[in-house]
């Protein structure tokens, strides 16, 4: 998949990186993490990304989750170049068009589930009446509206990640970033999550993005890449 | 990030770890109630030290008196001049006084004393108290009744003991009743001598020289330079102030003064370590807050948090806390007013309680957005990475 995009190919996808690289700094030099990854994400896709560990799959995630500057290349989401916006407008775009699903079923502590989903809607400026209706609609795409003012701290691992995938859904992105979600969970709560993204993308309009290493989840997605010692292969 | 959602999530927060933030509020609290009460009542408590302290050294007595000369038309203190100097602001009590010698003769003795001709006010400005019986009132001075009062030695001398209330004794050929002995810190003879009121000796004793002599006591010793500044414009409106003397104890007052000062200024050291040890620890804790709470920070930026949501967010925990702690300070600092007052049988202007109320408020916002800044802007710079990888 290493291949430049025209602007005419570029006509239609929700994220479209070119020629991405990524390098860090060490005591000795830079390490490479992403060198000239060309990737381009339509809407109703469910792309898996695979590679082994160091591979750059979770740096690759981070950058289209605008949580990491690129040291080089362009990423547009929904047609728009985002690098070069400020930090306000990226926290404006990841606001509005993005929701991320981390590994470890990251939720805020010593808080409920109503509340972890109540924090999104609060930095989007969402009316705090029209809060508690966008809050159920989420959790009924996870099936856990009957958990809405549970203690986070009562859920069980899969619930939790769950949990996590409907506050990514609450503010109704157009792309989800998922950093290997099924990772901590077993097979039937993995299957579930990706039941829950494939529902997601299905209408169309919308994608996933995940990184896995798990082959079987992987199989699962409408589209598979690759990613080794820093390059993007289309498998 | 709205004002309202602002608020409810900073004080929701705060209350979830209030265990975490006793401490903190505790000491600023009792800052903010000492600041309050030292303000409110310092007026009250300095009248009563120095009440207590002009017993032992009279720092807040002005004496004045006539140097009346030989061959000179001798001079006394005149009515509207008494009740112009009792209208000076800062005096607290004029006492005007004259005096003779007289002697008492008893079962064929005869016993010389000081005879003093005061009123009523005597007592309070000289800080007297009965050790037996009572000090006469208004209504004996009004009524030119004939009581006396006997210093302790005196009485001891004459009667041969101090339980002597209710006995009569021959002053110049007329029977006064005893109606105490006097008692406190009876200095310059005092203990010798008897008083009676003013009204009474001038009606009854022959040579009883006119009230050539005053005694005026002050609020403070704050008051004393300008009241005794004042005194002789005051005397010059009524009377020639020639061979007026105004004495004042300045040594004594200054070492007071010194004392007080020192005393004051631990209290405010006191006040100011407080406050400072609380600011000290709403730092504090907010540092450990941001670090326990890094992943927290982390996460809400993935939600799309700003930077300045994230500083809006700890800045205003920082504020509910100072701002709490504050309050709580505000109203013990009321209690101990009303205690106080209480205790002092006074109470100070309701204005100055809420002047402190409002300097209160306004040094936790301080102490809140000082403290808290810092801590604030750390937890806003966070990069989401960094943040959410935090073990």
């Amino acid at each position: 998949m290493n291949k430049t995009f025209s602007a005419a190919e570029a006509n239609g996808a929700l994220v479209q990186v070119s020629q991405l690289s990524k390098s860090f700094a060490n005591g000795a030099g830079f390490i490479e993490v992403l060198r000239e990854v060309n990737l381009k994400v339509f809407p109703g896709e469910l792309l898996a990304v695979m590679g082994p560990s160091g591979s750059g799959k979770s740096t690759l995630l981070f950058i289209l989750g605008l949580f990491l500057h690129p040291t080089g290349g362009s990423y547009h989401l929904a047609g728009r170049e985002v690098l070069h916006l400020n930090r306000s407008a990226q926290a404006e775009f990841r606001r509005r068009r993005v929701g991320f699903v981390f590994q470890s079923c990251d939720l805020l502590e010593n808080s409920t589930v109503y509340e972890n989903l109540e924090f999104p809607l609060i930095y989007a400026g969402v009316d705090r009446r029209e809060r508690p209706a966008l809050i159920a609609g989420a959790l009924d795409q996870v099936n856990l509206r009957h958990r809405l003012h549970h203690a986070t701290n009562h859920l069980s691992g899969g619930e939790r990640q769950r949990v996590g995938v409907a506050r990514a859904l609450v503010n109704q992105p157009q792309v989800i970033l998922a950093d290997e979600p099924t990772g901590q969970l077993d097979r039937s709560n993995g299957h579930l999550i990706m039941d829950h993204f494939r529902e997601f993308v299905k209408g169309g309009e919308t994608a996933v993005v995940v990184v896995t290493h798990d082959p079987e989840m992987a199989a699962r997605c409408t589209r598979v890449c690759l990613l080794e010692d820093g390059v993007l292969y289309e498998r | 990030m709205r004002l309202n959602d602002l608020l409810y999530v900073s004080i929701r927060q705060v209350l979830r770890h209030r265990r975490r933030y006793l401490g903190v509020v505790l000491a600023i609290s009792l800052g903010v109630a000492g600041f309050i009460s030292v303000i409110t009542m310092s007026r009250d408590v300095k009248r009563n030290i120095n009440r207590d302290l002009a017993l032992i050294g009279g720092v807040t007595l002005i004496r004045l008196h006539w140097e009346n000369a030989p061959f000179q038309k001798p001079q006394w203190f005149r009515d509207d001049t008494i009740s112009d100097l009792r209208r000076l602001p800062g005096v607290d009590e004029v006492s005007p006084l004259a005096q003779t010698w007289s002697y008492s003769i008893q079962q064929g003795r005869k016993y010389p004393f000081m005879l003093l001709a005061v009123d009523e006010s005597f007592w309070a400005t000289r800080g007297f108290w009965p050790l037996k019986g009572r000090l006469f009132g208004p209504e004996e001075v009004d009524g030119r009744q004939r009581e006396v009062v006997l210093g302790a030695d005196l009485a001891q001398k004459i009667f041969g003991t101090q339980e002597v209330v209710g006995s009569l004794l021959e002053i110049n050929h007329d029977l006064y009743r005893v109606a105490g002995v006097l008692g406190g810190l009876v200095d310059g003879g005092l203990s010798d001598a008897a008083f009676l009121p003013l009204t009474t000796a001038q009606d009854r004793i022959p040579g009883l020289s006119l009230t050539n002599r005053l005694y005026v006591r002050c609020f403070t010793w704050d008051d004393v330079a300008q009241v005794a500044a004042a005194i002789p414009g005051i005397v010059q409106a009524h009377q020639s102030p020639e061979h007026l003397r105004v004495e004042v104890f300045w040594e004594g007052l200054k070492r007071v003064r010194h004392v007080v000062w020192w005393i004051e200024s631990f209290i405010y050291v006191a006040i100011g370590a407080t406050l400072i040890l609380g600011g000290l620890g709403i730092w504090n804790v907010m540092m450990a807050a941001v670090r326990s709470r890094t992943r927290e920070i982390g996460l809400k930026k993935a939600m799309g948090a700003e930077d300045k949501d994230i500083l809006a967010q700890f800045l205003s925990e920082a504020l509910c806390l100072s701002l709490s702690a504050a309050l709580v300070g505000v109203a013990l600092g009321r209690l101990v007013m009303e205690i106080t007052g209480f205790i002092l049988g006074s109470h100070p202007p309701e204005e100055l309680f809420l002047l402190c109320l409002v300097l209160g408020l306004l040094f936790a916002v301080g102490l809140g957005v000082g403290a808290g800044l810092y801590p604030s802007l750390m937890a806003s710079r966070m990069e989401v990475v960094s943040a959410v990888r935090y073990e």
